[in-house]
């Protein structure tokens, strides 16, 4: 019955009651297909990412930054790249790092990081043939403070005292004032950097609001795509020194850095996924203006 | 090469398994997606409770009573007016007094950091000079030179070099000794005459940017379209309405950027997963432990295997009654799906 109607149809109305599915299907070959055989299309880092590279190059050996990282395992294949890519730069300059996050789902994946990123040489990849980096050690050249929750409040909480907002202690229970890396920073404003990797609230733009704007922080941030248009603002106005978001962000700053991974390799899928997207959105409005036209312009 | 603990073998195994179990909705609504699902939001919810108490409850309460402090009363007893809201219809209107102290308390942090952060430096952007005037290389600071997006040690040979002798051209900079291969490389990939390095740069000074020029007047003009469109006060017809028109269509471009950063948001996560059977985002010596292509091969099998024997069961069974509510012979209260078992908005 349904195929004996649905003849009758004109075609333009049958394709709009098609299957999305279909959809579903092209997007999964689209995706798949560079993963077999790559395309490898040139790319150029845009404006944002190359600010936010050489903001960190600017720093000097022994600089200390203050790192936040905001996210949770839905944002990783966005921010993981730059996470991994920002340590390996981080560790060449030799810049000591004071970690903290206001996510409670960040906590086992920044430990892990820090096992795996900052206490150990970053493994290399690929052809990479860069600077090595080295082993960091705990509360000599980094610090790690732990979870606060409390969002905006432990944020402008930080700017004014970072001691007190994590109990005067670290994560493993060091008292801060044992540690010596940690004397002379007891702001946020004490830094010579604040880099907020942030996968959404708390994350850059609450930064922004509750302690670049008022303690006037030299500050860069890593956002997920969907992010990237609410910040960007943020940096045209000179607020955010860089901001490198989302995959294609993490790919151009994995370039800068010399060290392509998955970023890079998802930069190229992206653009196979995008093909697919394009031509579904020609496709939508092929047959929504010839259904238009059959109607004559009734159609909103 | 150490081996894997069998417990991270068996959590890399199921995170394959349970991807692919999420992704056999795609098909249709499925005991492999319920069991992904319902998994998903009971753990979640038990990390969120750990994590909790962990982290706040038992420093921030339990410790706190613990040695005394009683100041931290105040907050458990917020936290019980609110249980009570829950618990008792006559007594609910306890449960606004924490409620009230929460917005208040935002509400209080938020004024602050919004009016400075995005309403001061945001007006303060878009009132700029309409003229966008070019970086004069012979004569800008180093903070200047920085934010023509030149390498570090680019800005510090212009700023040697035009000690010594004047650039005359933008091209000298490429051409500056002691430059690396990298860096000469990256000034002269940076070159272009609407956006690029000769866009914003000059060697001499009161050189205007064009094209920055008509960004800063469309910026202005977007922005007051754009306010236009959701003043109310007037009606939008003549010229009102044909300048909120030009708003409607500043605020779709704006929405049209951020759909297509939401895009990519969207394939990263299914990148991600693809990368992380592939093993391509941990190291190689995991990967070779963890088989995650043959693990993802396996476990389409059984899901395959296991909705194949499922949908034969279905059709084995008596149809059900209106009472079990659809013809999906399960009593499951699928919001998601209509009433084939389907994603909602398929038509097929």
């Amino acid at each position: 019955m349904a195929d004996s109607s649905n003849e009758k149809l004109h075609w333009s109305v049958r394709l709009q009651r098609f299957d999305r599915r279909w959809v579903f299907l092209a997007m999964a070959v689209a995706i798949l297909v560079p993963f077999i055989l790559p395309c490898n299309v040139p790319y150029k880092a845009s404006p944002m990412v190359k600010s936010l590279y050489y903001t960190i190059e600017e720093l000097e050996p022994g600089d200390e930054v203050f790192v936040s990282l905001d996210y949770d395992p839905a944002s990783m294949p966005e921010l993981q790249p730059f996470l991994e890519a920002l340590m390996l730069q981080l560790k060449r300059k030799n810049i000591k790092m004071v970690f903290a996050t206001t996510w409670y789902s960040a906590p086992p994946l920044v430990q892990r990081d820090i096992s795996e990123l900052v206490e150990r040489p970053i493994e290399p990849t690929g052809a990479y043939g860069g600077l090595p980096d080295r082993a960091y050690v705990k509360n000599k050249d980094f610090v790690w403070l732990g979870f606060r929750e409390g969002r905006e409040a432990v944020i402008s909480a930080m700017g004014n005292d970072l001691w007190a907002t994590f109990d005067n202690r670290a994560d493993d229970g060091t008292p801060l004032s044992q540690i010596p890396m940690m004397q002379g920073y007891k702001q946020l404003k004490d830094f010579d950097l604040v880099i907020v990797v942030g996968a959404g609230y708390p994350g850059v733009k609450e930064y922004v609001q509750q302690v670049q704007a008022r303690y006037n922080l030299r500050m860069v941030g890593a956002c997920t795509a969907v992010s990237t248009t609410e910040y960007t603002p943020y940096y045209q106005a000179g607020q955010l020194l860089g901001l490198a978001g989302g995959m294609a962000g993490s790919a151009e700053y994995e370039m800068l850095v010399g060290r392509k991974a998955t970023a890079a390799q998802g930069n190229d899928v992206l653009n196979a996924g995008y093909l697919v997207v394009i031509l579904a959105i020609i496709f939508g409005n092929i047959i929504y203006f010839v259904s238009r036209k059959r109607k004559g312009g009734a159609v909103r | 090469m150490s081996t894997l603990p069998l417990v991270d073998l068996l959590g890399y195994w199921l995170g394959i398994f349970l991807t692919l179990s999420i992704l056999s909705f795609l098909y249709k609504d499925n005991p492999f997606y319920k069991l992904a699902e319902h998994a998903f939001i009971g753990i979640s919810i038990g990390y969120i409770i750990i994590q909790q108490y962990y982290n706040t409850l038992r420093p921030k309460l339990v410790g706190e009573l613990g040695m005394g402090h009683w100041l931290a009363l105040i907050p458990l007893a917020l936290v019980l007016m609110m249980i009570v809201k829950g618990l008792s219809q006559r007594f609910g209107w306890v449960g606004r007094y924490p409620l009230a102290f929460v917005v208040a308390f935002y509400a209080g942090l938020q004024i602050n950091g919004v009016t400075s952060a995005d309403i001061g430096k945001q007006v303060e952007r878009a009132m700029a000079d309409p003229v966008d005037y070019k970086t004069d290389v012979n004569t800008a600071d180093r903070g200047e030179l920085f934010s023509l997006g030149l390498p570090p040690a680019v800005v510090d040979g212009i700023i040697k070099q035009r000690a010594q002798k004047p650039f005359t051209s933008l091209g000298q900079i490429a051409d500056m000794p002691d430059l690396s291969a990298a860096n000469r490389a990256d000034v002269r990939g940076s070159r272009g005459p609407i956006v690029g390095l000769d866009s914003h740069a000059s060697i001499e000074p009161g050189r205007v940017n064009a094209f920055g020029t008509f960004s800063q007047i469309l910026l202005f003009l977007g922005l007051i379209a754009a306010l236009i469109y959701f003043y109310f006060s007037v009606e939008h017809k003549g010229v009102i309405g044909k300048v909120s028109r030009f708003g409607v269509w500043i605020l779709m471009i704006g929405f049209g950027a951020s759909f297509g950063y939401t895009v990519m948001g969207r394939l990263a996560l299914m990148i991600g997963r693809i990368q992380e059977i592939r093993g391509d985002t941990m190291p190689s010596a995991v990967a070779d432990q963890v088989h995650g292509p043959w693990v993802a091969l396996a476990s389409i099998i059984i899901i395959v295997g296991g909705i194949v024997a499922w949908e034969l069961l279905r059709s084995d069974a008596p149809p059900a009654g209106p009472a079990q509510g659809g013809d999906d012979g399960d009593d499951s209260d699928d919001a998601d799906a209509n009433s084939n078992g389907e994603p909602v908005g398929s038509a097929s």
